[in-house]
């Protein structure tokens, strides 16, 4: 027999059931009058989020509704499991935008690489959970989906604490 | 750079690291043979002032109380320098803040990143906090030529593109407007730079104030893979590097061979390529079947075109001056075996006007605007103004000629029609069999240029479809005869290319290197610098 293993004598005749059922009964008894609950009613009552969790892309907006990105390519650079499509252009007033930004919330593995490289604070992940969808294409956020969103930004640190980045 | 002249060498330590350099070298130079980087903007081993205006090269030297400007240091005997010194160091981190006092730290959005001295230098200092409290000098961006934009702001004076212009190009029309914070580079009023040579400037530039706006926001400079070329844009056959992102070339940078181009390239070199991206290409060998082009895998091509050269004799040859030697050399052997008369195979060179680089001669825009006139030559084929028509009810066959521009009839009566191409002309549709090949981005092999120089480039893209490299074509095609074997590597194809051509045997694929061999070179006397 190895080490710690716990053997169990085991009365060889047979026993009475009664006491067993009665202690389970005595359990029973006791939650009835002293109800505590641990499950947590989903759909009517959500989770609440630590500020620091990773879920699905938001893009942070201009106050005119314009994509605060510009392109500048880190964020598909960074990315270690190549989930972001992103094509610059340049626009009517010669600056640099995103003509395709696409992320691919099924191939992302949620690390905040992308949020915490983005020099101008326009892509973030959201602290969000619910994103079923009937469809697989569906998961490929373009820009006006990421900027629609309305979730909150994850904190990737503590921003009472900046050093803590 | 200068070359190793018969003048006399001086030895200096420079970090402790001891080198002979010739005497009429600077300081700068000598430090890049002793291996120690000194970062410097206004130098450029390419351009011949060294104004000494960026005092980003300061080193000390023992002996003398005041730092020194390295690029301009002339070297003497027995002479001490330190890069890595305190005070040079101090004095490094200081002028590559002052740069930055203005400079708006746009890098997300410019398109040097990456590729950028300053950022390069400024990360070194590890400065990473501004000490700057005052606002930021706004100048905005200009246009000076029809394809160069300007960025003011970005700008850190170095005057290289001007003295470009000015010495190399020896073209006036750059100036440095107005003095101080508020300097700028400029054309004259309302005069805009026109010059063939005009694009080196965005290669000199060394941050990102000079953009071509072809590349602008195309890439990011990590993105792309580098690839060494050769430019296929006229008979010069100028070094250059071949940017590619996403199986397409980005960009066309001259890369250095002070036989043939020094740093530099023309502007027609590097938009030519760009169309090498577009038009119908031929993807899957296509055979005649009863009237129609059928596609098939590649061993039934070659057995159904094989079968059908089994009974043919004679004939005539078109061949495109931009194929490459290899290609060529098992092409003319076909022909032998065919029976073509060796003088019934042509080829016709585009012409254009002529450009020279005032500054570097060698390096012209030749008339010849194609890159294997010379290698035409070499295997026997006939330059001709437009192709003669082929004799009605005779062979035909065509290696990468396009027949663009081709009469609307040619080839209507030819027998047999072999077509080896990378486009699919209206006239290449009437062959009765179009075998698809690369072209030269796509494949490894090798270019003469005009002065016979044997220059190698190497494989930038993945063909399209199951397109190959017309000498593992023509090769597979011969030994299908029994005629040697399939060849399947460039350097073996180059090997027996230079052991059947008495005139070509000089060459070897190791020596010809990147930096090319010229025909006439003895055995090792063009050696080139690292072979590989």
């Amino acid at each position: 027999m190895p080490g710690n293993v716990k053997v169990v004598q085991r009365p060889n005749e047979t026993s009475s059931y009664v006491r067993a059922a009665l202690k389970g009964m005595k359990v029973t008894m006791k939650h009835l009058l002293d109800p505590h609950t641990v499950t947590q009613q989903y759909p009517d009552e959500k989770w609440e989020l630590s500020p620091r969790m990773r879920g699905t892309h938001r893009m942070a907006t201009h106050e005119d509704g314009r994509a605060k990105c510009v392109a500048c390519g880190l964020c598909p650079t960074v990315c270690p499991v190549n989930c972001i499509k992103l094509i610059p252009a340049e626009d009517e007033n010669g600056e640099r935008y995103a003509a395709v930004y696409e992320i691919d919330e099924f191939r992302c593995i949620f690390c905040g690489y992308c949020q915490e490289v983005c020099p101008v604070e326009a892509i973030h992940l959201g602290a969000h959970y619910e994103n079923s969808e009937y469809t697989r294409e569906r998961w490929v956020y373009d820009l006006e989906r990421l900027c629609e969103q309305d979730h909150p930004f994850t904190a990737l640190w503590d921003p009472a604490d900046p050093r803590s980045q | 750079m200068p070359e190793e002249e018969n003048s006399d060498l001086v030895s200096l330590t420079i970090d402790g690291v001891e080198v002979q350099v010739s005497e009429d070298s600077t300081v700068i130079e000598a430090a890049e043979k002793a291996g120690v980087v000194v970062p410097h903007y206004c130098y450029h081993p390419g351009i011949p002032t060294r104004p000494a205006q960026c005092r980003v090269c300061l080193v000390e030297v023992e002996g003398q109380d005041k730092l020194q400007p390295s690029c301009k240091l002339p070297v003497q005997d027995g002479m001490e320098v330190h890069t890595d010194s305190d005070d040079a160091e101090l004095a490094r981190k200081s002028v590559i803040e002052f740069l930055l006092v203005n400079h708006p730290l746009d890098c997300p959005i410019c398109d040097a990143a990456g590729q950028c001295m300053l950022q390069d230098y400024a990360f070194e200092t590890g400065q990473l906090q501004s000490r700057l409290n005052e606002e930021k000098l706004v100048m905005g961006r200009d246009r000076i030529a029809d394809d160069i934009l300007y960025f003011a702001d970005r700008c850190i004076i170095c005057t290289r593109c001007v003295r470009f212009m000015r010495e190399v190009a020896q073209d006036d029309s750059l100036v440095v407007a107005q003095r101080g914070d508020r300097a700028y580079i400029d054309t004259f009023p309302d005069e805009d730079l026109d010059n063939p040579f005009q694009g080196n400037i965005v290669d000199v530039c060394p941050v990102g104030a000079l953009v071509h706006e072809d590349y602008l926001f195309k890439a990011r400079a990590w993105d792309m893979d580098k690839t060494p070329s050769i430019c296929p844009g006229c008979s010069n056959g100028c070094n250059v590097t071949l940017d590619t992102k996403e199986n397409q070339i980005v960009r066309l940078k001259p890369r250095y061979n002070g036989e043939v181009n020094s740093y530099w390239m023309c502007d027609y070199g590097r938009k030519h390529l760009v169309m090498g991206n577009r038009g119908v290409r031929t993807e899957v060998p296509l055979v005649r079947q009863g009237g129609e082009l059928e596609p098939m895998d590649w061993s039934d091509a070659l057995a159904a075109v094989g079968e059908r050269l089994g009974g043919i004799e004679g004939g005539s040859a078109v061949v495109s001056p931009d194929a490459c030697n290899e290609s060529l050399h098992y092409f003319r052997r076909l022909l032998d075996t065919l029976g073509v008369p060796a003088d019934a195979g042509s080829y016709r060179v585009e012409q254009g006007e002529e450009h020279t680089l005032p500054g570097f001669p060698k390096l012209t825009l030749r008339e010849d605007r194609a890159a294997n006139g010379t290698g035409a030559d070499l295997f026997g084929f006939r330059r001709v103004e437009s192709w003669p028509e082929p004799e009605p009810g005779a062979p035909l066959f065509v290696l990468q000629e396009t027949l663009r521009e081709a009469p609307e009839s040619y080839a209507e009566d030819a027998s047999f029609f072999l077509y080896l191409g990378s486009h699919l002309s209206p006239a290449a549709r009437r062959a009765d069999a179009v075998l698809p090949v690369t072209t030269f981005a796509e494949m490894a092999g090798t270019f003469t240029n005009h002065e016979g120089r044997v220059q190698r480039f190497q494989k930038a893209l993945q063909p399209p479809g199951i397109a190959r490299p017309a000498w593992m074509v023509l090769s597979g095609l011969l030994a299908r005869s029994g005629d040697g074997s399939p060849v399947l590597d460039a350097a073996d194809a180059f090997g027996e290319m230079t052991d059947e051509r008495p005139e070509m045997a000089v060459l070897n694929w190791g020596r010809v290197g990147l930096k090319g061999q010229t025909l006439d070179s003895g055995a090792g006397a063009e050696a080139g610098a690292g072979a590989r």
